[in-house]
């Protein structure tokens, strides 16, 4: 007994070490990307009003910029609606509760692009009607990410420049799917893996959100195709593709609320559910 | 007992830094300086080992807090801490160790300073980013990461030290 605790005498401080660091490889090794997003949004209920301050002042000096791209972005929705109101019967009055998606601006708290799984934190949460899994875009509409957690005033989004992050894509246009992800590389550039070879694709081809996911509304653009190949079984490509959206001047996003999405999920739940 | 007050300060700015400056820089990908190791390089030479570790954990788990990592900075900053003594009894001798004061060029030798600084911030670079990565799938990504960040931080780091060092008794 007295030898034991002369022992625990002398390396109390390696026990300790130990102790705390199997604690915390235990915790992290347990953790996902949904647990740091989680932790990342009740953190905000501190840090959230400086980092919002602080991304304010760098957010100024590029507001020439944005509001360049906001002003081309309304031009070219200006245009579509034009085209449309040629289209429909104008007589018939639009009934709101037919429409799939709400859309709601919020701004960029803080964000990284340095990490293997960046996240970026908005300032908008469950007061503001912020739900998870709603889809974030850029102002001028490209795929940014999507909603992981919320808090009251805040909300944290997985971005696609995260090694978690997948999503249906598909050739604007064409029928075939594959999916998004990140290898933790350039910020520029993600991997479309899994295109069947009947896709057609080529260089230059613009790759948009299929919609099946339900986080994201079909047809956002993600980026255009620099290069593919075929995979070792000659089955799929694989391809690079640039990203729209530039993830290291992100100041303000547009969430989008897919309204049906509950009733969708469930259904499909319940349809499994009966399956299996 | 050292300057408390002067080590809270080290403590706060070397946190602050971190979350509100270097945690929020997009400049490029692989660029992610970890300055808040300041503070547990920066303790006392002769500090006891589990003031040291317990520094090193409060730190470790702030971090972790801010920065929704889930224990990978405590992770890292624990083996730094727990092995910090070590270091400097290699660096420096158990004597002078024992002599006490803060680590710094003067007192270190410059040679010895940029020795212990370097060694101390590559081991905690090789856990953070080898645990973040936790594959070596995209090993050529993991390293230049590991490179640039690790060369940043050991910069940043000494700018830190070079600021808080004189308010800090050399003995």
């Amino acid at each position: 007994m007295y030898r034991l605790l002369e022992f625990i005498r002398r390396s109390y401080v390696t026990l300790l070490f130990v102790v705390f660091e199997v604690v915390a490889i235990g915790i992290y090794a347990r953790s996902t990307y949904y647990t740091q997003a989680t932790i990342l949004a009740r953190a905000n209920a501190v840090t959230g009003g400086l980092a919002g301050t602080i991304t304010d002042i760098g957010g100024y000096f590029s507001l020439a910029k944005e509001n360049r791209a906001l002003t081309e972005r309304v031009a070219e929705l200006e245009q579509r609606l034009a085209f449309y109101d040629g289209m429909v019967d104008t007589s018939r009055e639009v009934d709101i509760s037919e429409l799939q998606y709400e859309f709601m601006p919020a701004r960029v708290v803080s964000s990284s692009i340095n990490r293997s799984r960046n996240f970026i934190t908005l300032n908008k949460g469950l007061r503001d009607g912020v739900m998870n899994d709603m889809a974030v875009l850029s102002p001028s509409g490209e795929a940014v990410g999507y909603i992981l957690d919320c808090s009251e005033r805040y909300s944290v989004a997985i971005s696609i420049l995260n090694t978690s992050f997948r999503t249906g894509c598909k050739i604007k246009g064409d029928g075939y799917s594959g999916s998004i992800e990140w290898n933790g590389g350039s910020p520029y550039e993600v991997t479309m893996c899994e295109l069947s070879k009947y896709a057609q694709i080529e260089v230059g081809a613009e790759v948009v959100t299929t919609g099946v996911s339900h986080y994201f509304p079909s047809d956002m653009r993600i980026g255009w195709v620099e290069s593919f190949e075929l995979d070792d079984s000659k089955t799929y490509y694989n391809a690079k593709v640039r990203l729209a959206a530039d993830f290291s001047n992100l100041y303000n996003v547009v969430l989008v609320k897919y309204i049906d999405r509950e009733e969708v999920v469930g259904l499909e739940q319940r349809a499994k559910g009966m399956v299996y | 007992m050292y300057r408390v007050g002067y080590y809270i300060l080290l403590f706060v700015v070397a946190a602050l830094l971190q979350i509100f400056f270097f945690n929020t820089l997009s400049l490029w990908v692989y660029f992610a300086p970890m300055v808040y190791t300041t503070f547990v390089l920066l303790l006392p030479l002769n500090a006891s080992s589990i003031v040291v570790l317990l520094s090193g954990l409060v730190m470790g788990v702030t971090m972790d807090l801010t920065m929704g990592t889930a224990g990978l900075n405590t992770i890292a900053t624990l083996a730094m801490a727990y092995l910090r003594r070590p270091m400097l009894n290699l660096t420096l001798g158990a004597d002078i160790v024992r002599d006490g004061g803060v680590p710094t060029p003067m007192r270190m030798g410059r040679r010895q300073f940029w020795q212990y600084l370097t060694i101390m911030v590559i081991l905690h670079g090789v856990l953070f980013f080898g645990f973040e990565a936790f594959t070596t799938a995209y090993f050529g990504h993991l390293f230049l990461r590991f490179m640039v960040s690790t060369l940043a931080s050991i910069l940043f780091v000494r700018l830190l030290a070079a600021l808080f060092t004189p308010k800090l008794s050399m003995r």
